[in-house]
């Protein structure tokens, strides 16, 4: 469990001479991470995302608020590792080092037996690159190998910063699976994407921020039938006409479109047929056509007041949870 | 690992470790971190073969030279000769253990690791610092010996070789907490080693030799002034004024790096 307060960041210059140039890049976010779950925590690139996991971790010291992991502020802890593993950079590893002895330095500063250290480097299938110096290593071999550093203390809290960049489809497809089953196994999954695509397969619950704000704070099924709502149907017709007006006395909205189709809103490819059937005119193409979740995303975080699916949860309800 | 486990684990965690422990864990890590790079070799040969040939070269040259009246020169200047100058390779072994950190964002990693920055501070410090201060003082004792192996006309006594050793170790435990330090501070490998050198090395060196006063007296109150005086006796000051140089920009060094670690955000 990941508890978010209030938490804001402030960049800049108090310089007078520069001018007041300071930028806030995380404002006023609250949110939870719930366990069981992988949580999608989305925006644009410069959302804040990255600024955000940075302070849940204790790397970044917060303007204002605060970041508990389960329960406890991450900078106060003995044994981080035990309790939370984050994955923010994966290019953050000395070059000189090789997979290993990362791997060995991050298990010696928790006890941890060299075991463990050669069981992680099989889970995420590092294999023998492991004893190869990081420098050589493409930008998957660093994502597995920080996949592995973040696994090494068995953690019930798992935060991964775009872990899919740079992974090729073989490796989209394990990290999928993994986060599945880290979730599966009880434990908390924060995962961050600027691409909703990839959140569409992975994510149970979406928080997504936009210029450093909370614009969401739902369950995917949420968001999904927000999509719904906006599904439309389109069908081609010799009789264009006749079949807009069918479909005009069922109050359902239409539109003819450049190539001589008809979008109709709202409405099932079922509906459309029965009423084609019914007026016994010809259908010869008939497709439903959703708006993506891609393009709802993209309306979400394109304005960030006006498109509001979710409004932040009340502290009440926070404490209910 | 079953769900059971996993939630287990957060709600009934065992008793934290105590700061000792973590102390010493992290300690050991700092040392793995050194000794798993490359850099650490490369920098301990350059010392050793700086240290060990400077010193060696002027005791072949003390052999082989003229005979001066005051023939009886302890053995233990070879090794100190040798370190005022290789000392620098120790200084960048103990100053890139920080700086590297920073070039390449593995303080990410290592802040998540140990989050107690302070217990962290201790360990980055005392690690590099003890690492490059025993090596000097070993690399001198192999270089004391070797002089007098090859110009037995100097002396080696067990009190100039303890009292030597011991004026090696102050010179660079002093040098590579400012390393460590200004490295902290500064966080860059190229900023940090130019601050190092100038104020350990070049700057005690070159000023005294413009002849302009205000020149040689700035020099006088530089560390590495403080250096040369606890190996070679030179220029004139107290030894006072030697170790208040030494402790005073070690001690500044070790504040300002400590409050950038402590205190902002990580990068």
């Amino acid at each position: 469990m990941i508890q978010v307060r209030g938490l804001t960041k402030e960049y800049g210059t108090r310089s007078r001479l520069r001018g007041a140039g300071v930028v806030r890049a995380v404002d006023d976010l609250t949110f939870d991470v719930q366990p069981g779950k992988v949580t999608g925590f989305l925006g644009p690139n410069g959302a804040g995302k990255s600024t955000t996991m940075r302070m849940v971790l204790g790397l970044d010291r917060p303007t204002a608020g605060s970041a508990l992991v389960t329960g406890r502020r991450f900078a106060e802890l003995a044994e981080p590792l035990r309790v939370a593993g984050a994955l923010l950079d994966a290019a953050a590893v000395h070059p000189g080092r090789n997979g290993r002895d990362h791997l060995r330095v991050a298990a010696r500063t928790h006890g941890i037996p060299l075991r463990r250290v050669d069981d992680v480097i099989d889970q995420v299938g590092l294999g023998p690159a492991a004893r190869r110096r990081v420098r050589g290593y493409s930008l998957g071999m660093r994502q597995r190998l920080g996949i592995a550093t973040a696994l090494i203390g068995d953690p019930a809290v798992l935060l991964f910063d775009e872990p899919m960049n740079g992974l090729d489809l073989d490796g989209v497809r394990w990290v999928r699976r993994l986060v599945r089953e880290l979730a599966d196994e009880g434990r908390t999954v924060l995962l961050s994407s600027h691409l909703m695509s990839e959140m569409e397969q992975t994510a149970d619950h979406l928080v997504i921020i936009g210029r450093g704000r909370l614009i969401a704070d739902a369950s995917m099924q949420e968001v999904m039938r927000r999509e719904d709502a906006q599904r439309q149907v389109r069908v081609r017709t010799p009789a264009p006409g006749e079949l807009a007006g069918a479909l005009k006395r069922r109050r359902l909205q239409v539109h003819p479109t450049d190539d001589g189709d008809l979008l109709v809103e709202g409405a099932t490819a079922e509906t459309v047929g029965d009423v084609a059937l019914a007026l016994g005119v010809a259908v010869h193409r008939l497709t439903e056509e959703h708006s993506s979740l891609e393009q709802v995303y993209l309306d979400l975080t394109g304005d960030t007041v006006q498109y509001r699916v979710a409004r932040a949860p009340e502290p009440a309800e926070l404490v209910r949870r | 690992m079953t769900a059971a486990q996993a939630t287990d684990r957060t709600t009934a965690a065992g008793p934290e470790p105590g700061t000792a422990t973590l102390l010493a864990r992290t300690a050991a890590a700092e040392w793995l971190r050194l000794r798993t790079v490359r850099s650490t070799w490369w920098c301990l040969l350059a010392a050793a073969v700086t240290v060990v040939g400077i010193g060696a070269t002027a005791a072949f040259d003390e052999a082989t030279g003229p005979d001066t009246p005051s023939a009886a020169l302890p053995a233990t200047l070879a090794g100190e000769f040798g370190v005022l100058l290789g000392q620098f390779g120790l200084l960048v072994l103990a100053l890139v253990a920080v700086t590297q950190e920073h070039a390449s964002g593995s303080i990410g990693p290592t802040l998540q690791w140990t989050p107690r920055r302070g217990v962290l501070l201790a360990a980055r410090v005392t690690v590099p610092v003890v690492v490059a201060t025993v090596a000097g003082v070993l690399l001198a004792l192999v270089t004391d010996v070797a002089a007098w192996l090859i110009a037995p006309q100097l002396t080696l006594s067990a009190t100039e070789l303890a009292g030597s050793l011991g004026r090696v170790a102050a010179v660079l435990a002093a040098g590579s907490v400012l390393a460590v330090g200004v490295g902290l501070l500064l966080r860059s490998t190229a900023g940090a080693l130019a601050t190092v050198f100038l104020l350990q090395l070049v700057l005690p060196a070159l000023l005294p030799g413009f002849g302009v006063e205000w020149m040689a007296d700035l020099g006088e109150l530089l560390p590495g002034t403080g250096a040369v005086w606890t190996l070679l006796g030179e220029p004139d000051m107290t030894a006072a004024q030697a170790a208040a140089l030494l402790v005073g920009w070690s001690a500044t060094a070790l504040a300002a790096g400590g409050w950038s670690l402590l205190r902002r955000d990580a990068s």
